[in-house]
Parts: C-alpha cells; sequence; structure tokens
C-alpha cells in the first residue's frame, strides 16, 4: 500500500480512496491509519490498512472566507470545509469543492485529488470532497 | 481536593503588544516568594519557562513547563493544586504566557497535506459545529451573537481585556461584522493576542496568614481528562462537536465539590467561538440538551440579571485567548469575583465558580472554586 492518507489513482479520471484501519478484532474502521484499535474496550493490535470511500454523506459543512494556507491558488480565497461520514463508519473533516449553496447536510459527496501548488516539479495535492451531481 | 487556595492572582493585559517580551508580561502578571513554579506557554522558544522565571530572582527552585494548547495554563494550574494537596510543596505559582502575534509572523506556508490545521482556518472547524446544531435544533446565527455581544459587553467592564467596545455590542453588530467561517464573523470569534496571566496557589492557612480577613479561595476541584473514543471521533484536525469528555468533567468536579451545576454563581468556558459557549451550557449541565437557545433568548447567563453569570470577565471572545495564560485569565477573573473585588462586574454575593478549558478539542480541564 502506498505511503499516506490516500490513493492517487494512475488514471486521473478515477476518485482518490482514502486510506485507513480495520480492527480485524472489533470490525471498527479508522482514518487515518494506525496500528493499535482506539475502542478502549478493545485496543486490538490486529489491525489491516483498507482503502475506503470514496463516497461519503455530509454530516455538517461550512465556508470559509479566508485563503486556504499554503495554497497559491485564487480559487483557494474562499473554501468550502466538511465533515464527512464515510459508509465504512469513520468521520473526516475536509476541504470541500464546490459553492457554499451548494451544500446541504446529509448530501452524498464524492473525493477528489487537488492540486495545492508546485513544489520543485510536483504538485502538492490535497484530498477533497465534492457534491455529486445528480443523476451519477 | 480540601487543602488548596489561591494565595494571589494576577494579570497582565491581553492584546496586540509588539513591544512587550514573554519576560516583560510574564513579570507583570506574576509575584514572588515561591516553592516551585509551574509555567504554561505554547508558542515560546523551548525553555522560555525558566527564563521568564528569572525575571523573578534566581533562586534555585524547581520550574516545570507544561502545555496542553488552549488548557496549558489550566492544566498547569491542575498541576499545582495536587502537588499542594498532596503535600509536595507549600506554595506554587504558575504562570502562563504567550505571543501569538509573533507565532503568526513565523508559521510560513508549509502545509503538510496530513495536517489539516496547517491548511485550514480553525474557525472553519468549529463552525461545522454551529452548522450540525443549526442542522439539529435550529439554532439561529442570532443566538450565536447574543451570546457574543453579552460577552463583549462583560469584557467592556473588565480593565485587563483585549476588546473593550466603548459603546454597548449589540446581537445585530455582530452579525453585520466580516464573516469568517459560515456562520462565524469576526465578531464571534476570539482574536489573535499576546498576555500573561498568573495564579499562585497554596496551603489555605498561608491565605489566612498573607491577608487575613481576606476572603479565602479555595480550589475544591479539579479535573484534566483526554477523550474517549466514540464513532464520529475526528482523528485529523482539531475535535469538534459535542465532546462527552466536557460531561465526564463536569460529573467528575460535581461529585469532588460535592455541588451541583444549580450551585454555580458564575462560569467561564473555553468560547474561542461562540458556538463553544452555546453547547458548553448544555454539556457543563447549566440546562438541559435543547434548551440552551430558549436561555439565551431570556438572558440566564448575563453577568446582570442572569441566573448563572458566564464569560463574566468578557470571555475569550473579548477578555481574549493568547493562548497558555488563558485558562489562567479565568481562575484570576473568578478569584476576584470569589474576594468580592471585580469592581464594576461583580457578581453580587458570589461564592462558587467554575472555570471550563478545551486543549485542541481534545482535552479538558476544569476547576471549581468557592469561597470559604
Amino acid at each position: 500500500m502506498k505511503p499516506g492518507y490516500f490513493t492517487i489513482p494512475d488514471d486521473p479520471s478515477e476518485p482518490p480512496r482514502l486510506l485507513g484501519t480495520k480492527c480485524l478484532t472489533c470490525g471498527e474502521h479508522f482514518f487515518p491509519r494506525r496500528a493499535i484499535c482506539a475502542r478502549a474496550e478493545c485496543l486490538s493490535e490486529k489491525t489491516a490498512d483498507v482503502e475506503m470511500g470514496p463516497r461519503g454523506t455530509l454530516y455538517s459543512y461550512t465556508f470559509v472566507h479566508f485563503p486556504l494556507f499554503g495554497s497559491m491558488r485564487v480559487e483557494h480565497i474562499g473554501y468550502g470545509v466538511g465533515q464527512v461520514d464515510l459508509p465504512e463508519g469513520p468521520r473526516v473533516q475536509l476541504p470541500l469543492a464546490g459553492k457554499q449553496e451548494e451544500f446541504r447536510v446529509g448530501m452524498t459527496l464524492e473525493a477528489e485529488l487537488e492540486p495545492l501548488r508546485e513544489d520543485g516539479g510536483n504538485d502538492i495535492v490535497i484530498v477533497r470532497f465534492r457534491p455529486v451531481e445528480a443523476g451519477r | 481536593m480540601k487543602n488548596v487556595a489561591v494565595l494571589g492572582v494576577g494579570m497582565s493585559r491581553f492584546g496586540m503588544w509588539p513591544d512587550k517580551s514573554n519576560a516583560d508580561m510574564g513579570r507583570e502578571a506574576g509575584m514572588a516568594a515561591l516553592g516551585a513554579s509551574f509555567v504554561g506557554h505554547i508558542f515560546a522558544p523551548v525553555m522560555s519557562g525558566v527564563r521568564v522565571m528569572k525575571e523573578f530572582g534566581l533562586t534555585g527552585i524547581p520550574v516545570q513547563r507544561i502545555e496542553n494548547a488552549s488548557a496549558t495554563g489550566s492544566a498547569a494550574f491542575a498541576e499545582a493544586c495536587w502537588a499542594v494537596e498532596s503535600g509536595r510543596y507549600d506554595v506554587v505559582m504558575v504562570l502562563g504566557f504567550d505571543k501569538m502575534t509573533a507565532m503568526i509572523q513565523s508559521s510560513s506556508a508549509s502545509t503538510d497535506s496530513g495536517n489539516l490545521e496547517d491548511a485550514i482556518l480553525p474557525a472553519g472547524f468549529f463552525a461545522l459545529w454551529a452548522t450540525r446544531r443549526m442542522h439539529e435544533r435550529g439554532t439561529k446565527a442570532e443566538h450565536l451573537a447574543a451570546i457574543a455581544a453579552k460577552n463583549f459587553n462583560n469584557g467592556a467592564l473588565n480593565p485587563m481585556a483585549q476588546r473593550q467596545s466603548k459603546e454597548k455590542v449589540t446581537a445585530e453588530k455582530v452579525l453585520a461584522s466580516r464573516m469568517v467561517a459560515w456562520p462565524l464573523t469576526t465578531m464571534m470569534s476570539c482574536p489573535i493576542g499576546d498576555g500573561a496571566a498568573c495564579a499562585i496557589v497554596g496551603r489555605p492557612e498561608l491565605a489566612r496568614k498573607l491577608n487575613p480577613g481576606r476572603p479565602v479561595v479555595k480550589v475544591t476541584a479539579s479535573h484534566l481528562g483526554s477523550e474517549k473514543y466514540a464513532r464520529g471521533h475526528l482523528f485529523m484536525g482539531p475535535v469538534v462537536g459535542p465532546a462527552p469528555m466536557t460531561v465526564d468533567g463536569a460529573k467528575s468536579v460535581y461529585e469532588q465539590a460535592g455541588l451541583g451545576p444549580k450551585d454555580l454563581d458564575l462560569v467561564q468556558v473555553h468560547d474561542a467561538f461562540a458556538i463553544e459557549e452555546l453547547e458548553y451550557y448544555e454539556l457543563l449541565g447549566l440546562c438541559a440538551p435543547g434548551e440552551a437557545e430558549g436561555c439565551i433568548e431570556r438572558g440566564e447567563f448575563a453577568l446582570e440579571g442572569g441566573r448563572v453569570a458566564v464569560s463574566s470577565d468578557g470571555g475569550l471572545i473579548s477578555r481574549g485567548h493568547p493562548g497558555g495564560p488563558t485558562g489562567l485569565a479565568q481562575l484570576w477573573e473568578t478569584t476576584l469575583q470569589l474576594r468580592g473585588e471585580a469592581g464594576p462586574r461583580q457578581r453580587k454575593n458570589a461564592r462558587t465558580g467554575l472555570c471550563h478549558m478545551m486543549g485542541g478539542g481534545s482535552v479538558c480541564v476544569i476547576h471549581i472554586l468557592q469561597r470559604d
């Protein structure tokens, strides 16, 4: 499995998936990856890497009216942030793509990669969620 | 906790002070004659605690740094109280200082894609809590604005507050201030600032000996806890959401002190953003779940006329939140109130106060102070 927090698919049309951990004893899933199950009743060390998403449900959202730290891109002057519940269980807190009016609690979103800036010939990318258009 | 009193408190006004060093502010806030010192700072360099303590003379006493994000000062205070309670020291100074302005200037655009706190403004995270509350309870931005207006007007009565409005602040004015992260505006958010605050704790008989006739303020409960796992826990970015650790911490301090939320005269909370104060009303048991909005509409937490004064010194929103000293500013306020020395913002006959702080959304520190 690749290092980090999400996959970077070779096919750019493929959505990234989040890299997490499944507890093999109690079944709880976590993001990001961890070595020991976090449940106080379990604490099992028998865990496995899993890919999660790419879709999730919006638990809450906001729209920040300031630049995204570390980004050199003008569209990051204002940006959405959401808490997204993955079907496997974990809740993740990540930037959202789209306008504030497009977000509503309970909607389905899908992960995508977003370049923040270029650094020595490499793109620095983050993962964010975008509302899934109706019918897709 | 049975054998701990606050012997003294001090503060250096919170604000943006480019010409003042941590040592300057720390010296202003502190006093001498000690057994040991616990120092809290978040942003200052390694060994800043010992260096600032040299301002008080070099006496060889133990100096220990404690850090727990926003709860740094409160966490240092907790350790000092337990050190006195256990008999390890007779007197401990707790000094908190920070220059958040210097931290902001030095943090460059070095975003690590794995560290969300580097990329997203803190207000963005806490706004998520507000949006969810609005979805579940029908909370309005006006409720958040009313909390902020209350805290601004309390802070106007506090000479140590960073934001002191000359005219009365209305909810309309809070709503009209610049949007930071919907629905949170600048006036619903705490400012960036510098400052220092200090508390000295020791055995109660020392308090009586040092200041005969002055009311003795005892620390009757002290709790420091971290988060328990529950589904939905956020492992990346600050944990925002109805944190059960505040409920657990409140239960612990009420049991330790042998009282309940109805016995409190004043409460200080971690109101870095107005939504937090709203949620803590319920999590601390000041009202039942779902009742916060109604209580706000009825002014139940106002300094004047409220059934319990919350953020009587202006809270983080108005008094300020430099980091290390913030929790000690709450203890400064509560001590003055319980002694009857809070001037224009004095709560009549205040006997019992609670101070609550969160650190990084992942630790919770609560103290109860009572006039003996």
